[in-house]
């Protein structure tokens, strides 16, 4: 095996000082849980010359309900946001959070890492995606708030510039009679990267739907939402009819390639099958 | 760099490259020899032990990064009454074929026992997902902490 590359530690405990070093340090990178940094650096994809170690912050170690806004810090983990009461509510992210690796990598790993990391196949990606999320991302000239989507800019690539970190995820308390759900398809269901994966997020006013919003991971370049089926969706009464012609309209949005895990004909086909599954089962939360 | 932590209730302290992982730290400074070195991304759970009681991969935790925490391996368990009904419960049920993947195994079983002495089959096979078994023995291994659960539940 392969040795990790030599480089130097630092384990700030202010999170002024974490941004300090990554201004000051060349070729420094932020390790939270290390699951993608680690094997990164076994794999020869990255060689920092520092290493800074964000888990010894703990002003960034954190999960509040603040003015109708679940506020997860930058280092809580996928287990510690999994079991919060807070975060019940967010059904999909729950669904999401169960599945990301096994209970080593949950232990460690962050949704922050996850959605940086900005893989396609991120499973907390569709989920926050359809919640509304927010990210707050900081630098030592300040701090701006952003919806997740435009954290997303390709393939593994953020828009965070050099000395920034994304410090926190902010993700509105859903409102009475609204339910999401994730769904997922993997070549096992243990420890997997998805092939497909689908998050839908439904609110109900009786039998019409007043709000609606499906995203889904691995079929683009980044995760996506696709606004042509959430406008059919809205307003419906999520009616076969309805729910046929959104399909299409996820058939026709998602660009998947062949890799690997699957190929495009399989993920095109999967995309309105999950969307479905997902709706259903939010539909059943909402019973 | 040196790093104070508490190995199995016991202080160490080992000077160590910052870029040592953990797995590393405890075979090659210390002698732990239960903790293995198996696919070292994390993925196989050879390497599982507990840090501050949460089972972790410890091939993907730099040896710095245990500064003042507790580590658990097996060799800190091995007189613990719900680790010992473990073992018997894993030999008794022929869960051991070629033993690489045991101890790992073990620590992630003692977890969930610990928070769920009364677990179902399906929250057996989550709290081992992370834990694989190459001769594929899982049916056996599940066996065993469902048996090992009941053994536990009889005491």
């Amino acid at each position: 095996m392969k040795p990790i590359p030599k480089f130097q530690y630092h384990s700030p405990e202010s999170l002024s000082e974490a941004l300090s070093l990554l201004v000051e340090l060349e070729n420094a990178s932020p390790v939270i849980g290390g699951s993608d940094l680690m094997i990164a650096m076994r794999n020869g994809v990255i060689a920092p010359s520092h290493v800074v170690d964000l888990n010894e912050i703990n002003e960034l170690n954190y999960i509040k309900e603040e003015d109708g806004v679940i506020k997860i810090g930058a280092t809580a983990t996928h287990t510690q946001v999994a079991n919060n009461p807070l975060v019940a509510k967010v059904h999909s992210l729950v669904d999401s959070l169960s599945r990301i690796g096994s209970p080593q990598i949950r232990n460690r790993g962050t949704i922050t890492g996850n959605i940086c990391n900005a893989s396609p196949a991120a499973d907390a990606a569709p989920p926050l995606l359809v919640h509304g999320t927010e990210v707050e991302i900081q630098g030592l000239n300040g701090k701006r708030v952003i919806p997740i989507s435009d954290l997303f800019t390709g393939p593994k690539m953020n828009c965070l510039e050099t000395g920034e970190l994304l410090t926190e995820i902010r993700i509105p308390v859903p409102p009475a009679g609204a339910a999401s759900s994730y769904k997922r398809i993997g070549r096992r269901k243990a420890f997997t990267l998805s092939v497909v994966s689908s998050a839908a997020y439904i609110q109900m006013d009786g039998e019409t739907c007043t709000d609606a919003k499906v995203a889904f991971g691995s079929v683009a370049i980044t995760p996506i939402r696709v606004p042509e089926a959430e406008s059919l969706l809205k307003g419906s009464k999520l009616d076969e009819e309805t729910v046929k012609a959104a399909s299409t309209a996820v058939y026709e949005a998602v660009k998947p390639i062949t890799d690997v895990r699957g190929t495009a004909e399989y993920r095109n086909d999967m995309c309105p099958v999950l969307m479905r599954r997902a709706i259903a089962q939010c539909l059943e939360r909402l019973r | 760099m040196e790093v104070n932590f508490k190995l199995n209730g016991e202080k160490a302290t080992v000077d160590v490259p910052p870029y040592t992982t953990l797995t590393d730290m405890l075979r090659d400074e210390m002698n732990i020899q239960s903790v293995k070195k198996g696919c070292e991304h994390g993925e196989c759970g050879a390497c599982t032990l507990l840090v501050n009681g949460l089972p972790v991969a410890s091939c993907i935790i730099l040896a710095p990064q245990v500064e003042g925490k507790h580590v658990t391996t097996l060799e800190g368990l091995e007189h613990k009454a719900m680790m010992i009904d473990l073992r018997q419960a894993y030999i008794e049920n022929g869960a051991i074929q070629c033993g690489f993947c045991t101890p790992g195994m073990l620590i992630s079983s003692y977890a969930l026992l610990r928070d769920n002495p009364n677990p179902s089959p399906d929250q057996v096979k989550l709290a081992i997902e992370g834990n694989i078994c190459r001769c594929t023995g899982f049916t056996k291994i599940i066996e065993a902490v469902l048996d090992a659960a009941e053994r536990i539940a009889v005491e």
